[in-house]
């Protein structure tokens, strides 16, 4: 190798091939972890973690990341985690303070849970910000660390769409100086404010994942998001349309046994339909299976086509994301999953969370001109905030994968 | 930092002779070579992504790095050992931002075994099945004596701590916002009101002095059915319908206020507040990743576990003041009874058309879990039991017979 990569210019040079035109090759992803391994180191960290009262959090979380990035091979090199359990406790009892705090005021009085909720709000995006920044500074592949380059005034930006309709909302509850016996114009504004607030939704989402993919970056190359604000709308618009299939599945589900309860009490006779009981275990049934077809059907619908989506439209020059995420087998291991967590009461967690884990990042990869062993880093820079990342833990910020 | 390459050269000059060129790094040595003191691995300087083919090494305390382009020595403490698992790549980092990576786990382990690395208990833990089931055994000990004893201790010397204006605080509170939307101004007449109060604080003066919490009882016109409840801080409300119910029944009356009396006695409410916190906060950490739905059941069943026993404290509380004030605790009994026999007045107009039918088998849900109707619409089944916010009727019937016979 004569090329030193002291001396490399800034500009990273395409791999070429015999004939001289940039080679392209595509990076797959590939993961390697075991549940039952991760079912062994969760058990451990579970229980260190109750008996420490939680003060061992940081140390489980390096665990488990350390784990599995350390099992996500990125064109057969492993990701790394760098965090300082230390360090991160003392972010991890800062925020701790902080929402203990949070969710004590509401207790006392509305003013305070009102007060305490707009710092919150306030201070979220900047916590954003420094969350994102600490998870990417503290992860590394082929030894160089990640760097998350957006800024706090992009994240207010990003937040914008929230802040709007949650503004109006506030300006409308303080206006009112009697909740009880409101104007007449209370009520339609309030529900417009609400209406907004929802159609905002697939906006935010949009705004704060562009905030996100456009500011990954490893040695000098910067990752930029193309996706269009109509295309998150289309996501959630295809969804709403599932969910309508739900529903309509659900109440043939109901119908039906609705009429299995009726033929049954017809059938054993008066007696059994008017014990209560009978019939509160019946309610409690159906209402659990409505819940589940509602979580299970749209959920990963959703998951699947907005992770196609995100990283599908995430590129960087000579770089492209592909994500092939298919609903059919994503499905059906939220099926599988959901169904041995109730019936191993919460164990099977760990072998879910690995399995979910290789699905979504087996089917990431990459088509790139860029010759990988250019990349490098001039500056050593800081690892970011760890208050940021106990942040993150809270409001389940993550890179989406 | 980095010491002159000659001098490295010089010391693992045993360990670069070993070094084979065609080992490349996809392909990394088999275990059985890892018995050797050298291993291959590749190295990266941390500010570039190209892999350094090197060899590694252990030299008394250091650690020689040997190969393409990278000849260092690393005292071992400077190193941050990777842990060991079954699957995944090992990293080690150096300090200066540089680090090691091995494909071949197992040749890993096996070479810093022999340079004499022991590895933490919790790694041993983990990679044992008789670890984790050790682990196992002690989380659900843990969880399980948690539950019954922990969380109540705590929540009790927690609350110990608390001011009591805090309780009058989120007392006065939950007062307006119940008067804003459940109740309204007791219909009650004003002399039957002030005969109950005078009953009520008569029983209390026959208890010793020092066992009687602050207290301030109210009459409410209620839109839930007969009730009484205590708030935080020491207001009990009665409502007009329960008075009704019992027929004025000065004895049961006294009984029920003793019971509400018991809650505020024992701060209930502040404790219910603090486990059940508690409790949200370990079902969170347990179930929260999957989802929401599923970590809110161990607190919707823990809750209502300590609300029964709650309820049967306070059970003991009102016996306490019915003997001591010469009242027989089968005042209470009655009041059961009558609970039993309440029809909601909306239901009773409904059943005027269908005659025959009894009123204790379908009544409507009620929105309090004080409320007398809930407690006939829960049977004797065990599903009703794990879910239901007060002891069965019966048990408690029981409870108050036994102590009228004592």
């Amino acid at each position: 190798m004569t090329t030193s990569p002291w001396n490399a210019s800034a500009a990273i040079e395409p791999g070429f091939d015999s004939h001289g035109t940039p080679a392209e090759r595509s990076l797959d992803i590939r993961f390697t972890g075991s549940g039952s391994e991760y079912f062994r180191i969760w058990i451990v960290n579970l229980l260190l973690t109750i008996v420490t009262l939680s003060l061992y959090h940081p140390w489980a979380k390096v665990r488990r990341l350390r784990y599995f990035y350390g099992n996500t091979l990125v064109d057969g090199h492993a990701l790394d985690f760098h965090g300082n359990p230390w360090k991160m406790l003392r972010g991890y009892l800062l925020v701790g303070a902080m929402v203990l705090l949070y969710s004590v005021s509401g207790k006392f009085s509305p003013v305070a849970g009102l007060v305490a909720f707009l710092i919150v709000a306030a201070v979220w995006p900047a916590l954003f910000k420094a969350s994102m920044q600490f998870r990417l500074a503290n992860t590394s592949w082929r030894g160089l660390r990640f760097r998350f380059k957006g800024d706090t005034a992009g994240a207010y930006r990003a937040m914008l769409p929230l802040f709007l309709p949650g503004l109006a909302v506030l300006v409308m509850v303080l206006g009112v100086p009697d909740p009880v016996h409101p104007p007449s114009w209370y009520l339609p504004s309030f529900f417009c404010a609400m209406l907004a607030a929802l159609l905002v939704t697939p906006w935010l989402l949009w705004s704060l994942k562009k905030y996100q993919h456009d500011n990954y970056a490893l040695g000098q190359v910067q990752t930029g998001f193309k996706a269009k604000v109509s295309s998150l709308y289309g996501v959630f618009l295809q969804t709403f349309g599932v969910s309508l299939l739900a529903g309509v599945m659900m109440a043939v589900v109901v119908g039906v046994l609705v009429m299995i309860g009726a033929a049954t009490v017809i059938a054993a006779g008066k007696d059994m339909g008017r014990n209560p009981t009978v019939a509160l275990i019946a309610g409690l049934v159906i209402i659990m299976v409505m819940m589940l077809l509602m979580q299970l059907l749209p959920r990963p619908f959703f998951e699947s086509r907005l992770q196609n989506l995100l990283w599908g439209k995430t590129a960087a020059s000579q770089l492209q994301f592909k994500s092939a995420l298919r609903f059919g087998p994503f499905f059906w291991l939220t099926i599988k999953n959901w169904f041995l967590m109730v019936f191993t009461l919460g164990l099977y967690w760990p072998f879910a969370r690995v399995a979910l884990a290789r699905m979504r990042l087996e089917a990431v990869s990459m088509v790139t001109t860029l010759d990988l062993d250019q990349l490098h880093e001039h500056l050593r820079l800081a690892d970011g905030d760890a208050a940021g990342d106990a942040a993150g833990d809270l409001f389940g910020i993550d890179i989406g994968l | 930092m980095v010491t002159p390459p000659a001098m490295r050269r010089a010391i693992s000059s045993a360990s670069t002779s070993g070094c084979d060129a065609s080992v490349s790094h996809d392909e990394p040595a088999l275990p059985a070579a890892a018995a050797s003191s050298a291993i291959d691995a590749e190295y990266f300087d941390g500010r570039s992504a190209r892999a350094h083919t090197v060899r590694l090494s252990l030299d008394g305390r250091s650690l020689v790095i040997d190969g393409d382009g990278v000849s260092r020595s690393v005292p071992c403490t400077e190193v941050v050992w990777p842990e060991r698992t079954r699957h995944g790549v090992r990293v080690a980092h150096l300090r200066d931002g540089a680090s090691i990576h091995c494909r071949d786990s197992a040749a890993w382990d096996a070479w810093t075994r022999s340079g004499g690395r022991g590895e933490s208990l919790v790694v041993k833990a983990q990679q044992r099945w008789r670890g984790v089931l050790v682990c196992v055994a002690v989380l659900v000990a843990v969880l399980v004596a948690g539950y019954q004893w922990g969380l109540p201790w705590a929540a009790r010397k927690a609350v110990a701590v608390v001011p009591a204006s805090v309780d009058e605080t989120i007392g006065e509170s939950a007062l307006a916002s119940l008067d804003e939307h459940l109740m309204s101004k007791s219909e009650l007449p004003a002399d039957q009101q002030a005969r109950i109060s005078a009953a009520f604080e008569r029983a209390l003066a026959t208890l010793p002095a020092g066992t009687v919490p602050a207290h301030r009882l109210v009459f409410r016109k209620s839109g839930i059915g007969p009730n009484a409840f205590a708030l935080p801080g020491g207001t009990m409300v009665l409502t007009d319908e329960l008075v009704q119910l019992v027929k004025g029944d000065e004895a049961v009356i006294v009984g029920v206020l003793g019971h509400e009396l018991g809650h505020l006695r024992q701060r209930h409410g502040m404790r219910m507040l603090a486990q059940v916190s508690a409790l949200g906060a370990v079902s969170a950490m347990l179930f929260g990743d999957f989802n929401s739905l599923l970590a809110a059941a161990p607190v919707w069943l823990g809750q209502a576990s300590y609300s029964r026993d709650a309820e049967r404290e306070a059970d003991a509380e009102s016996v306490r003041l019915m003997k001591s004030a010469g009242i027989s605790p089968e005042a209470m009994v009655r009041f059961f009874e009558a609970v039993a026999a309440y029809v909601p007045p909306r239901e009773a107009n409904a059943k005027a058309s269908k005659p025959g039918q009894e009123a204790a088998d379908d009544a409507a849900s009620s929105p309090k879990p004080d409320a007398a109707q809930e407690r006939r619409r829960r049977q004797e089944s065990w599903l009703g039991i794990a879910i239901a916010s007060h002891p069965a009727d019966e048990e408690r019937i029981r409870f108050f017979k036994e102590a009228a016979a004592h």
